[in-house]
């Protein structure tokens, strides 16, 4: 009986919890919110089809296919979904989830449809005008810009990202702190 | 008739030399390791690449928050490394009311010889007459001049990158060849030495192979191969720790027995002889308990921990535990102080423009101290030095822009930044202490290390110079966009967060005043020695290893002199 009304309470108690961080988090993201906040966020421990979806359009978006492997090449939407399930916790989970719907719902709004769903050069285009908003305002969407980052180290961390879109040494074996930039070109990986 | 010749309790920077020596003077030695053994092959993580990691290296929150709630703030903690640190939820430990305390380590074979920051540098005649000549604490027992052959000596086996610069405030180690400035170092150093002509900036001094010798080949040791992986171990060998250099120098004598997984409850004691006769040794996974017996004893068990060792060894003739009649044990509690720092940008030069870096140098640059040395401070005495480096902006994914663009901004490589911290000397004052909690007990029955340590305000005024010197230095650099601390309000860093703690058995001429004297035995016990942190009479503002290994191998000698002369 003890038991029962505990794990009743506990299971109160976390979706309050995941209640408030969902607010607190709508409440500081950028343009698409308002009525939508208050609908209920899925509670699944995995990023669904339409949420993987919608992170591979962006990470290839950000980070796309030219000569060297673009994000979804390297497998970033792969460590995202890992991230979200193996390694989050449930606050982690809650921010990215209402984190991504808030992107979704403002692309619904300002693409006519899912972003997914757009073509290259639409992506391209709205999400552009998003990031610059999202580093030009301070505030106007801080779940964008982590995700971004993540998206980011994602990419240069995999071995496409760091080998041949960077370049990576892993014995360097000597080191010299002075050599001309045309020998070495690139951003090391690490 | 006693187990062993000597016994050491810690297998970390100073416990490897100790046994390295004694092992090497024909006594067997036994080494005592509370931690689990140290097998290079399964947990050094330095073959790994990046994407062989799950989840980007990282730990989780609920993790660090769960059981590593203080060791996961180290700057180079990720997934790979956190084995190398205790989970505080076993390893518990209490600040007072009103004070703070960081206690970062980690309980393996090493010890934290295999995390240290490998930066090592000597102190100087300066630095050992500090305390005689403005009054604070007591006076050493020695002089720079008898530290000289011991500095000596463990460089040339440990191996020191650096460069001579013949400087009174920061003297010469024996040198392995010098890790080089990057360009913009160079830049930097001319413009900051032009500026100020009594400050220099010089290369970094660290305890890896740039070039390993043929002693230290023969070790199984090799040349760093620049990948600034130490931190995770490195299966060269190429960084000074006491498992790739001292323990097995120490084994390959034969006259080395290592016990790991016990724990030194305490110290064995015959009143009728005064002697330690032995350890009372607690296996942490069993929690049996047994005694071991030696004729000598070193503690090498850090600065926390070999002073509660001897507080915990009471007895009615020592109610205040061993070899502490002057009362000083635990006393003096000493680290070096942080919170000054500063970082910037430097703008472009045709020559910088052009140039980049190759290989991942494990070393910076350091700015020798110049407080109450060419210059004077305002409001404290002593002073500090600067670590720091320049080097080429990498990828960032905390830029703005999408697409090709974004990609091709993170390919090139960036400005050039400079950034620096600085580690300045903190006074020693026996109202900084640790002491065995009277009450709280860990599981395996031992008190809890009670922490009473404060920086005060010789601390605090010499940090609030540190940081706007700090800036200074990077607008003489010609650096621009400058953050630092002064952006916020100047605070000393917490007492331990440097992981340089010392002094709780320092060495001094009196026995009323001091626990060691300058042979480090312990000025009650004859056959009692202590040779790791604890020792240091002073902090100077220097990393302090270096010295450990000098005063170590010092201690050896004279403790095998007197034991192959019958006084011990």
């Amino acid at each position: 009986m003890t038991d029962f009304m505990m794990l009743q309470r506990r299971d109160a108690l976390k979706s309050l919890l995941a209640l408030s961080a969902a607010g607190a988090l709508a409440a500081c993201v950028g343009e698409g919110k308002s009525e939508g906040s208050a609908k209920k966020l899925s509670a699944s421990p995995k990023l669904s089809a339409s949420e993987m979806a919608l992170i591979s359009a962006m990470a290839q978006t950000i980070i796309p296919k030219t000569d060297t492997a673009g994000a979804v090449e390297a497998g970033v939407p792969a460590v995202i979904q890992s991230l979200f399930t193996e390694w989050g916790d449930d606050n982690y989970r809650t921010y990215w989830r209402a984190g991504l719907d808030n992107l979704e719902q403002h692309f619904l709004k300002s693409g006519g449809q899912a972003f997914a769903k757009m073509t290259p050069s639409q992506q391209a285009n709205l999400l552009g005008k998003y990031d610059a908003k999202a580093y030009g305002e301070a505030g106007f969407d801080d779940f964008y810009k982590s995700m971004k980052s993540t998206i980011a180290t994602a990419y240069y961390m995999s071995e496409p990202g760091a080998t041949e879109e960077l370049a990576y040494e892993a014995v360097p074996g000597e080191w010299r702190g002075c050599v001309p930039l045309s020998e070495f070109p690139k951003t090391w990986a690490t | 008739m006693a187990d062993f010749d000597a016994i050491v309790v810690g297998s970390g920077m100073s416990g490897g030399w100790v046994a390295k020596e004694l092992c090497e003077r024909g006594l067997k030695v036994c080494v005592i390791e509370r931690g689990k053994s140290t097998k290079p092959t399964e947990d050094y993580t330095d073959m790994m690449d990046p994407w062989d990691y799950p989840n980007l290296n990282k730990v989780s929150k609920s993790e660090e928050q769960e059981h590593y709630a203080i060791q996961h703030s180290i700057y180079n903690w990720s997934a790979d490394t956190k084995h190398w640190w205790v989970k505080d939820s076993e390893h518990p430990y209490v600040a007072s009311e009103g004070t703070d305390y960081t206690w970062r380590r980690g309980y393996h074979v090493g010890g934290r010889s295999l995390m240290w920051a490998r930066q090592s540098y000597r102190l100087s005649a300066i630095d050992i007459l500090a305390n005689k000549t403005d009054g604070h604490g007591v006076d050493w027992p020695i002089r720079y001049e008898d530290l000289v052959p011991w500095y000596d000596y463990v460089e040339e086996f440990a191996g020191i990158s650096g460069q001579a610069e013949g400087l009174d405030i920061l003297p010469d180690s024996k040198f392995l060849p010098v890790f080089e400035f990057t360009c913009g170092e160079e830049l930097a150093r001319d413009r900051i030495e032009a500026t100020f002509p009594t400050r220099r900036m010089i290369h970094g001094r660290c305890a890896n192979l740039r070039r390993a010798t043929p002693e230290q080949q023969a070790l199984g040791r090799g040349s760093c191969q620049v990948r600034n992986k130490c931190h995770k171990g490195c299966s060269f060998g190429a960084y000074f720790s006491s498992v790739s250099a001292t323990l097995p120098a120490a084994e390959r004598t034969g006259n080395l027995t290592l016990m790991t997984d016990q724990i030194v409850a305490e110290l064995e004691h015959d009143a009728k002889t005064n002697r330690v006769t032995g350890v009372r040794i607690i296996d942490r996974n069993t929690k049996a308990t047994k005694t071991v017996t030696a004729n000598i004893i070193f503690l090498n068990a850090s600065a926390i921990a070999s002073a509660l060792i001897l507080q915990n060894s009471k007895s009615a003739e020592n109610p205040n535990g061993l070899a502490n009649s002057s009362g000083m044990v635990g006393r003096n509690l000493m680290d070096h102080v942080g919170g000054a720092w500063a970082s910037g940008r430097i703008p472009m030069t045709p020559e910088l423009a052009d140039k980049t870096t190759y290989g991942r140098r494990p070393n910076g640059f350091y700015i020798p101290r110049f407080r109450n040395h060419t210059e004077e401070g305002e409001g404290f005495v002593r002073g500090y030095g600067y670590q720091g480096g320049v080097h080429r902006g990498g990828w960032s994914g905390d830029n703005s822009g999408v697409g090709k663009d974004f990609k091709a901004s993170n390919q090139t490589p960036g400005d050039w930044y400079m950034s620096m911290g600085a580690f300045g000397e903190i006074l020693p004052d026996e109202r900084n202490r640790v002491t065995p909690h009277p009450t709280k007990k860990d599981q395996w029955g031992l008190p809890l290390p009670l922490f009473d340590a404060r920086m005060r305000q010789n601390e605090i005024n010499l940090v609030k110079q540190a940081s706007k010197d700090a800036v200074a230095l990077l607008e003489a650099a010609g650096a621009v966009d400058i953050r630092s601390s002064e952006d916020y309000d100047v605070q000393p860093s917490r007492p331990g967060n440097s992981i340089h703690e010392m002094g709780t058995a320092r060495m001094g001429r009196d026995p009323k005043t001091s626990v060691l004297n300058k042979y480090l035995q312990t000025h009650d016990i004859p056959n009692l020695f202590i040779s790791d942190g604890s020792a240091m009479t002073s902090s100077a503002c220097q990393n302090p290893s270096l010295t450990y290994m000098a005063l170590s191998a010092k201690a050896a000698k004279h403790a095998a002199d007197f034991y192959a002369a019958g006084k011990i």
